[in-house]
């Protein structure tokens, strides 16, 4: 009985020392680890007199994206740019140099601001303009789709800079490319939906073509990607969970549009897909061509952008311009289309930016809810908007 | 790796050409039929700092089969070997912080740091060859340790991130969010990066209550890992299966 005894300790013993060593470095969780990201979130501008300084008041918080690293404050064309201490909030635990809330001297151009993580080990470089403005009101806008170039950072896809009135280059034309690498990490520069097309009408034009989505679209039963490109912002962070909502639709626009034309070819894919994949008989794909003007500020003064849901139904629409259906050509064809007004223009709320404009193109009109032909491919080139004073 | 399969063949042909060449020793030969329960599959080889608590986990209800025989050499010792059948599987949801995954999909994947949840799901049915020595405390009582090597019939090996976000390649690169639902989550698979070769510790015990029946427990912890040596979508994870059970003894 002795001797069992004692086996049976020393076996559990053991056995015990066995479990306990191969257990031992499992059982416990470590200290929290340090935040590795280093973003400026939102950047505040406080000033003691917000109205002489931003057309609206929404004006002094900018929300930046995870994809941003420039951030522009347009202020009144007077505003005294020259101390000013913008605020940012950052990621949690990160820290910013030069400091939050320093005062600056914005007049002489950009200031530059370096984020570091908490651990240390990361660091984004921001950009931060504070731009007096003056609001000018444009007869014709150019877009000829010239300057494009490969998205610095990954160097994977096409990103294309508007021409703004003074020669300068902007970044106010958006794609879902940086969405399409997230299925299609594999794709070249020029397998994504939105591309450059070296001979088009005139100069380069811009191609979109509706585009598989691969092996993660076809999991996520988002089986396609329409091209598109519109002006706004793209928001990465939200492509795979509320796709509506990641296209931004619409800029600040501080003239009155009147006319909308361009040229176009345009070559709907051989078999239109529904949700599933499967294809719908009979179906031709129809593409996308329409401008809209609205109110960028909804009754209780928060600042409103159009998404892929209700650009074309939101109450805030003052004015469209849609070409409707969009005839397949493959010769370059001219459109000429008038905005229709459904209100009159508030010229004081036209001066104070209070108004957006958003041009918007797709290869697949139902891209929104992955249905279209995959091959479908809309090219636009020399893309005017005519404005007009009002008498 | 391959050393240790020399090694395991070594001992099994040199344990099989004692046996065949001393029939005395083949009759001491004891044979079991066992029947047991299984929890496990897989564990992390360490617990990092990334992993800030579990939502949930379930071992799964698995079992396993086998038939096993001890080989009296000398005074208390024995060579013990078989061949088991086991079913594993597991079901962990975790809370994450800036962990380093990858989402992959056909030719197709997503990599970065993911902060968030993650559920990982796996099934494996292995065979394994257990090699080990035996001491016999008593008739009753038994000890053994040893190696053993599986090889997998069937693995799978899923997951999701999910309600969280994912920074494209590195903490700096674009911030992706996931939601709950499928479509809206970063979904993996990783069922062809698994081994289908496992090897590593096999500690047992038995206790033979009656002159047919006993109880015994097993636990067996893969050196090897459970993904290929070339795969880093995940970090590193080994098999790792215990069970308890019923054995009946045939011979």
């Amino acid at each position: 009985m002795d001797k069992i005894s004692y086996s049976l300790k020393h076996y559990f013993t053991v056995v015990a020392i066995a479990v306990a060593m191969m257990l031992l470095n499992t059982s416990c969780f470590g200290d929290e680890p340090d935040g590795c990201e280093a973003d400026i979130e939102t950047a505040t501008l406080h000033v003691a007199n917000p109205e002489a300084y931003f057309f609206q008041p929404t004006d002094s918080i900018q929300v930046v994206l995870s994809t941003d690293s420039v951030i522009t404050f347009a202020v009144r064309g007077d505003a005294d740019v020259r101390a000013l201490s913008p605020v940012f909030t950052l990621s949690p635990g990160a820290t910013v140099n030069p400091a939050s809330g320093s005062t600056h001297d914005f007049s002489q151009g950009p200031v530059f601001y370096t984020v570091t993580s908490q651990d240390g080990k990361w660091q984004r470089r921001y950009r931060v303009n504070v731009v007096p403005t003056l609001i000018t009101v444009a007869d014709t806008l150019r877009f000829d789709f010239e300057h494009f170039e490969l998205e610095p950072a990954s160097q994977r896809y096409y990103i294309w800079h508007n021409t703004r009135p003074d020669g300068s280059l902007g970044n106010d034309w958006a794609t879902a490319n940086t969405g399409y690498r997230i299925s299609m990490s594999s794709a070249l520069p020029d397998a994504y939906p939105t591309t450059p097309l070296l001979n088009g009408y005139d100069g380069a034009a811009v191609c979109l073509r509706t585009s598989d989505t691969g092996p993660f679209g076809k999991m996520a039963n988002k089986r396609l990607a329409a091209g598109n490109m519109f002006l706004g912002t793209f928001d990465i962070s939200i492509a795979m969970s509320d796709h509506l909502h990641a296209t931004r639709f619409g800029i600040p626009f501080t003239s009155r549009p009147g006319r909308f034309t361009g040229y176009y070819t345009y070559e709907p894919g051989p078999s239109v897909q529904d949700f599933y994949g499967n294809p719908i008989a009979g179906r031709t794909d129809s593409a996308d061509v329409y401008a809209v003007f609205y109110r960028n500020h909804d009754a209780d003064g928060n600042e409103v952008v159009l998404y892929g849901d209700n650009v074309l139904t939101s109450d805030l629409i003052v004015a469209v311009a849609d070409m409707g259906y969009v005839t397949p050509t493959t010769q370059w064809t001219a459109w000429d289309v008038e905005f229709v007004y459904k209100e009159e223009v508030d010229e004081q709320l036209l001066a104070n930016r209070g108004y957006s404009l958003a041009i918007v193109f797709s290869s697949s009109s139902a891209g929104g809810e992955f249905i279209g032909a995959i091959g479908s491919r809309l090219c636009v080139d020399k893309v005017r908007l005519i404005c007009t004073r009002e008498e | 790796m391959i050393n240790i399969k020399h090694t395991i063949a070594i001992i099994v042909i040199a344990a099989l050409t004692a046996v065949s060449g001393n029939a005395s020793v083949l009759d001491s030969v004891n044979v079991d039929a066992r029947l047991g329960y299984v929890v496990g599959g897989t564990i992390p080889t360490h617990m990092g700092r990334e992993i800030r608590g579990i939502n949930r986990f379930d071992p799964g209800l698995n079992f396993m089969v086998s038939l096993e025989g001890s080989l009296p050499l000398k005074s208390n010792w024995s060579i013990h070997t078989g061949l088991r059948y086991e079913l594993g599987s597991m079901d962990v949801d975790s809370r994450v912080k800036n962990y380093d995954i990858e989402v992959v999909r056909g030719d197709e994947s997503l990599a970065g740091i993911f902060t968030g949840n993650v559920r990982i799901r796996t099934t494996q049915r292995r065979i394994t060859l257990p090699i080990q020595a035996q001491y016999d405390f008593s008739p009753q009582f038994k000890l053994r340790g040893g190696l053993f090597l599986g090889w997998l019939t069937n693995r799978r090996f899923w997951g999701w991130a999910y309600d969280g976000y994912l920074r494209e390649g590195t903490p700096v690169g674009a911030k992706i969010e996931m939601g709950t639902e499928p479509g809206d989550r970063g979904d993996f698979d990783f069922d062809k990066n698994m081994r289908h070769m496992q090897w590593g510790l096999d500690v047992g015990a038995d206790w033979q209550f009656t002159r047919r029946w006993g109880l015994f427990a097993e636990l067996t912890y893969g050196f090897s890992g459970l993904f290929k040596s070339d795969f880093h979508s995940v970090q590193t994870l080994r098999p790792m299966y215990g069970s308890l059970g019923i054995s009946y003894r045939i011979k």
